[in-house]
């Protein structure tokens, strides 16, 4: 039931143990399989920021494209006028379709699988904070009750974060159970 | 043409192996509007993708940017 969220937090520590491991590489082979996956990730944020450009363009829509790469994948942000509200969708379901069809686009370009993250109008910022503060308060409601606690149903980026702080507090763990799209962080007492 | 249909036309074209041959009409019918998304018959899988999710995702972003109600059917070109 746990293996979807232990993929996801396995892909995190790769990503975590690749940045720590960078510097040894750089000793044993001149830094050359560091520098070329970061130039991986800068090609795909310009694949995506051009796929994303030109929708853009499409619709008429106001947005700043802005290119990153924060641990270990690359990311693009787009800011700017109203319209953008319509691209993030009901609890950012168009969101995750567009970086969904965003990571084709890169992989179609590169042969490789991308785990690009795409934000928009600062969504997931603001999502992150909000969706921290929810396992901590359900946390809260476990220690006190000792009785587990079933969240409402989330997107995979929604029970990371979760998860992620929920796994930070003493005396308590979490599991997702369920099936796509009801899939749902359930909070338990640590036995 | 429409701007929903460009727009639906240019999401698949980023992502096959055949862009040139991405057709998308938009077509009214008695039972509303429909986009028709005509591709190389071997990008078929890539266009539907894994259970059908690329198509579902093809689907949210079209009813995101104001194509509620609209149909994105995906067809080959042999038809």
């Amino acid at each position: 039931m746990v293996s979807e969220t232990l993929q996801a937090t396995g892909a995190e520590q790769e990503a975590e143990q690749a940045e720590r491991e960078a510097p040894d590489q750089d000793v044993d082979r001149g830094g050359e399989r560091s520098s070329d996956s970061e130039d991986l990730l800068v090609r795909e944020g310009d694949i995506a920021g051009d796929y994303l450009e030109r929708l853009l363009d499409l619709l008429d829509y106001d947005g700043d494209i802005d290119l990153d790469v924060e641990a270990g994948r690359a990311v693009v942000s787009i800011d700017g006028g109203d319209d953008l509200e319509k691209l993030v969708g009901p609890r950012g379901s168009v969101l995750e379709a567009l970086q969904e069809l965003t990571r084709l686009a890169v992989q179609q370009e590169t042969g490789v699988r991308s785990r690009l993250m795409l934000d928009i109008a600062r969504w997931r910022e603001s999502r992150r904070a909000e969706l921290a503060e929810i396992g901590r308060a359900n946390a809260d409601k476990v220690l006190a009750s000792g009785q587990p606690v079933k969240l409402q149903p989330m997107t995979p980026f929604e029970r990371k974060v979760v998860h992620d702080s929920i796994a930070a507090i003493e005396g308590v763990h979490s599991e997702s159970e369920g099936e796509e799209p009801h899939r749902r962080v359930v909070v338990f007492p640590a036995d | 043409m429409s701007v929903l249909a460009d727009a639906l036309e240019h999401l698949v074209r980023g992502i096959v192996d055949h862009p040139d041959d991405v057709r998308v009409n938009l077509v009214t019918t008695r039972r509303g509007r429909t986009l028709e998304v005509h591709v190389h018959p071997d990008d078929l899988g890539k266009v539907i993708g894994r259970g059908g999710r690329t198509a579902t995702a093809l689907r949210t972003v079209m009813a995101g940017i104001g194509g509620r109600g609209v149909r994105v059917d995906v067809v080959d070109t042999d038809r």
